[in-house]
């Protein structure tokens, strides 16, 4: 192709990317596991550049190796540098933007294995260091005034799997962090790693060292995927989980969403373009400035006797590993050109005013299982409140509750005291929160809030029953029992809260009480654990329709609601509004089909496709979305 | 007898009760004295693992087994463990291979060194390994699950049927519905002796009845036949005379004592049951057998298994959405049936979703090893010396 030719397909390109969203790929060095690393990126990289522009992809991330461009001491390869210089190039002729991650680990292509550095650790060795420092300026020094560079990625993840504490990290962050802003003050300079499942890996918090540069980035991890939501991928909480580490990892920073795309062989190409579709589309839906897919091309494994498989997580792309694309490919093709209509100038997300607070306790270590339920808890909390469609953010322990209005507290074993006194004066200034009781002894706080004498914990029950003792107070909750093994139900007494439901015995399970401005809602069952720890895909239809019941009821009531409403609890629904006109996207998160219902507050006059197409006529509040299995749809709304 | 320490008996205790943080202290507590200590690195490795926590449970059975090679128990939490994290077959074919060379008679390391096997595409290395399970124990029905699910990925359903209905017709939770819908939940530790039955109609069935649970098909037919004499259109007494036949694989009598129950008494569960599961043995009925099935799951909503009975037939006449439906409702009641997830798996297979069919085949295996209370067996069996 000419570069005339390159020219003007970058024009066409042009007015289906969204720069402000910018969606890439990783292209990783080496596509086949027998080639070593002298082979970084040693390849006709062409037919790949096309395939992606061809998709609309605008960004992509490269790997620098330093085992390549430092091969001896201070000596530095100048065929890495032309290789590098070539990938830019190419990036250039097809109007893409390339993110280069300096220190990165890929479990192949031993990028940061320096033969000299004779086994210490380049985390924390201060010659190592020193000598990385040397590398990122070179290269961010020769690249500095090159356009196609949009930022620099100082490690990925598997890399900082290596710190053993916070403050290694936050070290070796701030002196690579400050060495490459000596040369280049201008793009932004992310560390990639997320804060959760980073946490989940090592036991290192890496808020502070993220807070340092100027994009967080969200990444669910394959051991992160089993230990949260392990399961199909394509149903259940598994579809709901990179949204909510998005927006667990949003720290007032933009947020790029990483690693999209499955994590092994397992599936098939429908169930890899379903999963590619549901990752896109929840990205864009809950606040992300961007998102990265996996790999390019399938990796091409050894088939070494008895087992081919390969368990690292870089293995599958959107091509096969003869360079045919797969239909994921034509998914993100597709995103694009809705992510290219969602023009941020234009129009605003609807604010979260509901939040799922993640109890600091989930950093506590072993014996402590607080540490591992929490973040379960919290996701099934977080997919009930999505449930409920309720625009919902999640926020830790410690952060600011003010710009909420609505607040779920799910299955928590304790929160400190200044958290209680958070709490207090967030209902007492007209808040809401609904709090679900996680086992041991309740702060006294609790008494005082949720207007109810805590008699101590019941212990295990193998069935959730629900007595509706006063109908409609919380939403329209319905009497039942189901199968649910509760690790814990506390017995409450009367302190003034008004009982709602009742277990078959006759003992609280749902109290409302008015404290200050603000209502507080007490579920004596960790039902969010419950669900977590039960089976997720099985859960009792009964016990989500109570949390979503009561989460949404509550929301409302405290002018949290959801801005466009649905009848299909499966369907996620985000609202970006305009001046003249709204744009909702609507999620498909079960692989059954279905049409949801969507209902407006004012009349729709048109709905259309937002990309474009012919309006239809709606002329009403309510209108109807077919969406086909684990589907999505975004429709432009323009109002009488 | 191999001593342990007071602080693991402790810990020992709370996890026997179910009481999880309070024995993964004691668990630490245990290891603060005695960090080399396998029972309590087992012990946590099993809580964790109840947890579903599983990278956590896999680091604690991997030390049980660097300071004690022979820590059975610790092989299967360890195995478990790699099953239910997925991604990481090639260990776990070892760990179940390791298991079934320590404790050569157990079943289930069999049937799951299959599944790691299946999941790491060795088709017929895990074919090989599920016969070796059913050698052991030819009853064990998750092998023979399995084995269908195999012929159904090469062959299609056709030849996979077969497999599914023996399997389901070892599945001894079957006959423990019929009595669940006759109000009987477990088996009576006393022998029903007819002479002293009153004679009144509720008391002979309800003895029958009791009979029929114990299996003593003589006292139960005697005293049905006592009921029936006095007066013959009695739909419970026939139902129940048809269950005694159909357990004596006297189908055609089976057949005509249901179908006049059934004529009598429309939604009688007890019928409507015996009528379905002998139409479904029957070749050529599988129309019959659904039509049946589903009045009997209208007239038995609650039961997981009558959910499943209807998706088999449905299954039968390759009906895979509604098959679909009737498992999931089935899934929902009862999450832990085995047998509703391995049905689900198949029709999911025939929609080429291959993720959700290979998780339903782990769901079913965790369930199923979960059910057999295995790693209690085994934790005594290596405290008391034995297998090890």
């Amino acid at each position: 192709m000419s570069a005339a030719e390159h020219s003007s397909k970058g024009v066409e390109n042009a007015i289906v990317r969204q720069a402000e969203f910018p969606i890439g790929i990783d292209l990783y060095p080496l596509d086949e596991e027998r080639r070593g690393w002298a082979d970084w990126y040693d390849r006709d990289m062409e037919p790949e550049f096309s395939a992606l522009a061809d998709a609309r992809v605008w960004l992509v991330r490269i790997f620098v190796s330093w085992k390549y461009f430092e091969p001896q001491v201070g000596q530095y390869d100048e065929d890495a540098a032309g290789r590098l210089d070539a990938i830019l190039d190419m990036a250039s002729a097809h109007d893409m933007k390339v993110l280069v991650s300096l220190f990165a680990d890929d479990r192949l292509a031993e990028m940061t294995d320096v033969p000299w550095g004779k086994r210490r650790d380049p985390r924390t060795d201060d010659y190592l260091i020193q000598r990385e420092i040397s590398l990122a300026q070179r290269v961010v020094n020769r690249y500095r005034a090159h356009p196609v560079v949009w930022g620099w990625e100082l490690a990925n993840e598997a890399f900082c799997t290596g710190f053993k504490s916070e403050s290694d990290l936050e070290r070796w962050t701030t002196m690579l962090r400050d060495a490459i802003r000596e040369v280049d003050v201008e793009r932004p300079v992310l560390l990639g790693v997320d804060p959760e499942t980073l946490f989940r890996t090592t036991g290192v918090d890496a808020r502070g060292a993220i807070d340092m540069n100027e994009y967080a980035v969200s990444h669910l991890t394959a051991p992160y995927r089993v230990y949260a939501a392990e399961g199909p991928v394509t149903s259940g909480p598994a579809t709901y989980l990179e949204g909510f580490l998005l927006r667990a990892a949003a720290r007032d920073l933009p947020v790029l969403v990483d690693g999209v795309g499955v994590q092994s062989l397992d599936f098939s190409l429908a169930e890899e373009a379903a999963s590619i579709r549901t990752s896109l589309y929840s990205a864009l839906m809950n606040g992300a400035s961007g998102v990265m897919v996996r790999r390019y091309r399938d990796l091409e494994t050894e088939k070494r006797e008895p087992y081919f498989r390969d368990p690292f997580e870089v293995l599958v792309g959107v091509a096969d590993v003869e360079g045919e694309v797969k239909p994921s490919l034509g998914e993100i093709k597709r995103f694009a050109r809705v992510a290219a209509r969602v023009d941020r100038r234009r129009y605003q997300p609807a604010p979260e005013r509901v939040a799922v607070l993640m109890p600091a306790e989930r950093y506590e270590p072993l014996p402590s299982l607080a540490g591992l339920y929490g973040p379960r808890a919290c996701l099934q909390a977080y997919i009930g409140a999505k449930e409920a469609h309720l625009p919902v953010d999640v926020v830790r322990e410690g952060d600011e509750l003010g710009a909420h209005h609505a607040l779920i507290i799910p299955s928590a074993m304790k929160l400190s005291p200044g958290t209680w006194s958070e709490v207090a004066a967030f209902v007492q200034g007209g808040g809401s929160v609904v709090m679900s009781y996680g086992g041991g002894d309740t702060d006294p706080a609790v008494r005082e809030i949720f207007g109810i004498e805590f008699l101590g914990d019941h212990g295990v029950r193998r069935t959730v029953s629900c007595r509706v003792a006063q109908p409609g107070v919380l939403g329209e909750l319905c009497s039942f029992d189901a199968r649910l093994e509760l690790p814990h139900f506390a017995l409450l007494g009367h302190g003034g809260a008004t009982i709602v439901a009742t277990d078959a015995t006759g003992s609280p399970l749902l109290t409302v009480n008015q404290y200050g401005q603000g209502k507080a809602v007490y579920i004596a069952a960790p039902l969010e654990r419950a669900l977590a720890q039960g089976d997720p895909w099985a859960a009792p239809a009964a016990v989500r329709d109570l949390l979503r019941t009561v989460y949404g009821s509550v929301a409302r009531a405290a002018g949290a609601g959801p801005i466009v409403d649905c009848d299909t609890p499966e369907v996620e629904v985000a609202v970006f509004m305009g001046e003249e006109d709204d744009l909702v996207i609507a999620l498909n998160h079960s692989p059954e089909a279905v049409t949801a219902m969507l209902s407006v507050e004012r009349v729709v006059a048109s709905v259309a496709d937002a990309r474009g197409g012919i309006p239809a006529d709606v002329g009403g509040k309510t209108f109807g979305v077919p969406l086909a299995s684990n589907g999505a749809a975004a429709l432009r709304l323009s109002y009488s | 007898m191999t001593a342990r320490s007071s602080q693991v008996l402790m810990a020992e205790g709370l996890a026997r009760s179910e009481q999880v943080p309070a024995a993964v202290e004691a668990c630490y507590d245990a290891l603060a004295v005695n960090d080399a200590e396998p029972f309590a690195h087992c012990l946590l490795a099993h809580l964790l693992l109840e947890g579903d926590f599983y990278d956590e449970a896999i680091a604690e059975a991997t030390r049980a087994i660097e300071l004690d090679p022979d820590c059975s128990p610790a092989y299967l939490a360890l195995g478990l463990a790699y099953d239910r994290r997925g991604g990481m077959w090639d260990q776990s074919v070892l760990v179940w291979h390791e298991l079934a060379e320590v404790v050569p008679d157990l079943v289930t390391a069999h049937v799951q060194l299959g599944e790691a096997f299946g999941a790491a595409q060795f088709e017929e290395e895990a074919i090989d390994s599920w016969k070796r399970a059913l050698e052991l124990d030819p009853k064990e029905a998750r092998a023979l699950y399995n084995l269908a699910i195999a012929a159904l990925k090469r062959e299609g359903m056709a030849t996979a049927l077969p497999g599914f209905r023996k399997a389901g017709e070892l599945d001894p939770s079957q006959d423990d519905l019929f009595f669940a819908l006759l109000g009987i939940r477990s088996v009576p530790d006393r022998v029903v002796d007819p002479a002293k039955v009153r004679e009144d109609r509720d008391s002979r069935l309800g003895a029958a009845a009791l009979a029929a649970r114990a299996d003593d098909l003589f006292v139960t037919a005697e005293l049905v036949r006592m009921v029936l004499d006095e007066d013959p259109d009695d739909a419970d007494a026939l139902a129940l005379a048809a269950f005694t036949y159909l357990k004596q694989e006297a189908a055609n009598e089976a057949m005509a004592c249901a179908l006049r129950a059934v004529a009598i008494k429309p939604d009688l569960a007890t019928a409507l049951y015996t009528l379905g599961v002998v139409y479904s043995r029957r070749a050529g009925l599988s129309k019959h057998a659904a039509r049946v099935f589903i009045a009997f799951t209208k007239a038995a909503s609650q039961h997981a298994l009558a959910h499943v009975l209807l998706a088999e037939s449905l299954l039968g006449l390759q009906r895979y959405s509604q098959s679909k439906k009737a498992y999931r409702v089935a899934i929902r009641l009862d999450p832990a049936c085995v047998r509703a997830r391995f049905g689900l798996a198949a029709v999911h297979l025939t929609e080429g979703l291959h993720a959700e069919a290979d998780w339903e085949v782990r769901r079913a295996a965790y369930y199923d090893t979960r059910r057999q209370g295995l790693f209690w067996r085994l934790y005594d069996e290596y405290a008391e010396g034995g297998a090890s």
